[in-house]
């Protein structure tokens, strides 16, 4: 009896047209492969652009009869996703694309950065598929990325650790902001075009963002009174706030800065804000705008700094 | 008896009349009192409740105090009247005295903030009825030292803050001195060892002797330095939270200072200024009435 399933009761022919179909089911699999990959590559539109990223993105290339020695990985077609995505909306400058001489691997520029600075996707947990964009000399995370789950999670740490750190005094503050930018208006298309679901965290410049702290709901007596000594030295006054607990700083360039005590007087739950007209200026722009915001910031960092999701960046 | 035998028929109704007057004042007092508040007229409120001293300072006539004292009869008004006699008070030393701020902590009672500033001060309370500040003792003083320090380009805590960061630098130079100490410590241990081994000639041994105590001395002084130096680091720590604190009055000190001369120029105008309140308040009531019925 011949039983399909078990190739030791197929004749020779059956066995030779299995293995025929296997192969053809192989080299199907690197057809719609190489499809996707041009509509990845090509597309004008964004929709496809995300759909070839995240059928990639996920994709099993090779099969038991047919193998393909030269092969992208996931982190790359987050790369090049990012990199088009910029492009279809005219921002295809903002970042370059480099690949390997030698193996099939992508990294990226910043074109407002030093050119020797580079980034690229690295996976952020096995049991996830999700990707982190990361730099590479320090390996610091600046967002967590999430094609399948459409979601966006900026880190705070890193962009503080990054670019109010160890940029700071190397590149030029415009030259930063810049750099940013690209990565804010990225996270603003997703939201437009897909309805991703992003957190722009330090980098949200929405009045009604409050920026909470990542250690916990108290904050020292003697932190604002530093920010207060320090201000007075540069000729801005900490002012009391109006309504409970808490402090006011406004700024020249019309943002209003405050650190307050957003629950009821027994209870203690501290929270930053940044507020201006335009709503265009975040917590990130003052610390590289401002030098005694910086240092404050960064001399307390253990207590001010700015919660990321703690789902994402435990 | 007859218990009215003591006075004539005549004479009682004399008191009887005389209890009608007195009550009739009172009567009076209170209406025009009433009325007054009524009308919104606060000056008229000031004059009923001390007139004496509004006869002096306003009218200018030295009229006998009021034998009759007819004040006393609201004495336990005075809180209902201050918190009355408060919300034009309050308007007009928000346009004369811009940076004091109140808060009525209960009614009537009023507690004056210096400054809209981050932990700005309490700094006394409002006497609405007697239209005067009382400032508190402690936070007055700090504020005239601050106008006396500033001819000499000091602020109040300039000398602490200098002490203090002096003991820190002399700390974080014993910190960084610790491997030089090391190697002093090793030299001496050698140079006592050597010393314990000089052939104990007896017309050397007093010399010897000598030496040792001098080697021993260097290396407890030494010892000493290391201790403090362990210590040093909370010590550094607690004087900047120290300089912190001083910092942070002499800022707020600052700022108050600022405020007066932007208002008053300086401080002895300020301090002239709050001794007139009374009449500069009162007087500028008059004025307005004058516009009034000018109107």
């Amino acid at each position: 009896m011949i039983n399909e399933n078990d190739p030791s009761t197929l004749s020779t022919s059956g066995r030779l047209l299995a293995y025929n179909d296997a192969i053809k089911s192989g080299l199907e699999t690197g057809k719609k492969f190489t499809e996707l990959m041009d509509q990845l590559i090509q597309t004008t539109d964004a929709k496809e652009l995300l759909q070839a990223a995240t059928a990639l993105s996920m994709y099993t290339l090779n099969s038991d009869y047919v193998t393909f020695p030269h092969q992208y990985s996931r982190e790359d077609f987050y790369l090049l996703f990012i990199s088009r995505m910029l492009e279809l909306h005219g921002e295809g400058d903002a970042v370059t694309l480099q690949s390997s001489e030698y193996q099939e691997q992508l990294s990226q520029n910043i074109t407002a950065l030093d050119e020797t600075i580079m980034f690229s996707f690295s996976g952020h947990d096995s049991n996830d598929n999700g990707e982190c964009y990361q730099e590479h000399v320090t390996g610091q995370s600046l967002f967590y990325l999430n094609l399948d789950k459409q979601m966006l999670r900026f880190n705070s740490h890193a962009f503080t650790q990054l670019f109010i750190v160890q940029y700071a005094g190397q590149i030029d503050n415009e030259a930063i902001l810049k750099a940013v930018q690209t990565f804010i208006n990225l996270g603003n298309y997703l939201k437009k075009d897909f309805g991703f679901s992003v957190d722009f965290n330090m980098l949200d410049s929405d009045n009604s963002e409050v920026y909470e702290f990542q250690n916990g709901t108290n904050l020292s007596e003697s932190v604002v009174d530093k920010l207060f000594v320090a201000a007075a030295e540069e000729g801005y006054m900490l002012e009391n706030s109006e309504h409970g607990t808490g402090a006011l700083l406004r700024l020249k360039n019309g943002a209003i800065v405050q650190v307050y005590n957003r629950a009821q007087p027994s209870q203690s739950d501290w929270v930053l804000s940044v507020h201006d007209e335009g709503q265009r200026i975040s917590w990130f722009d003052l610390l590289v705008e401002y030098d005694f915001l910086r240092k404050w910031y960064l001399a307390d960092l253990a207590e001010l700094e700015i919660k990321s999701d703690p789902l994402v960046f435990a | 008896m007859d218990n009215q035998g003591q006075t004539s028929e005549a004479e009682q109704n004399q008191l009887d009349v005389q209890l009608n007057g007195a009550i009739t004042e009172k009567i009076d007092y209170l209406t025009s009192l009433q009325k007054a508040i009524q009308e919104k007229h606060d000056l008229k409120v000031y004059e009923l409740i001390d007139a004496p001293r509004f006869n002096k300072l306003i009218k200018k006539t030295n009229l006998k105090p009021n034998a009759t004292a007819l004040e006393t009869l609201v004495d336990d008004l005075h809180a209902q009247i201050s918190h009355y006699l408060s919300h034009h008070l309050i308007d007009y030393l928000g346009k004369t005295y811009p940076f004091f701020y109140y808060d009525e902590v209960s009614l009537g009672q009023f507690k004056i903030y210096f400054g809209n500033w981050w932990d700005r001060r309490q700094f006394g309370s409002l006497d609405v009825i007697n239209i005067a500040f009382n400032f508190n003792e402690d936070e007055f003083a700090k504020l005239r030292t601050g106008f006396e320090l500033e001819a000499e380009g000091k602020r109040y805590n300039s000398d602490k803050i200098a002490e203090i960061s002096s003991q820190s630098t002399e700390l974080q130079k014993l910190m960084t001195q610790q491997g030089e100490r090391d190697q002093r410590k090793e030299l001496l241990r050698s140079q006592l060892k050597e010393n314990g081994q000089k052939s104990t000639l007896p017309w050397d041994s007093g010399k010897v002797k000598e030496e040792r105590q001098v080697i021993i001395d260097q290396l407890s002084e030494l010892a000493d330095q290391d201790e403090a130096a362990l210590e040093a680091n909370n010590t550094i720590k607690d004087n900047d939270d120290l300089i912190l604190s001083l910092s942070k009055e002499d800022t707020i000190i600052n700022y108050e200072m600022q405020s007066i001369k932007k208002t008053f120029e300086d401080f002895s105008r300020f301090n002239q200024r709050n001794q007139s309140l009374y009449t500069d308040y009162l007087n500028s009531l008059v004025g307005e009435a004058r516009v009034k019925t000018d109107d």
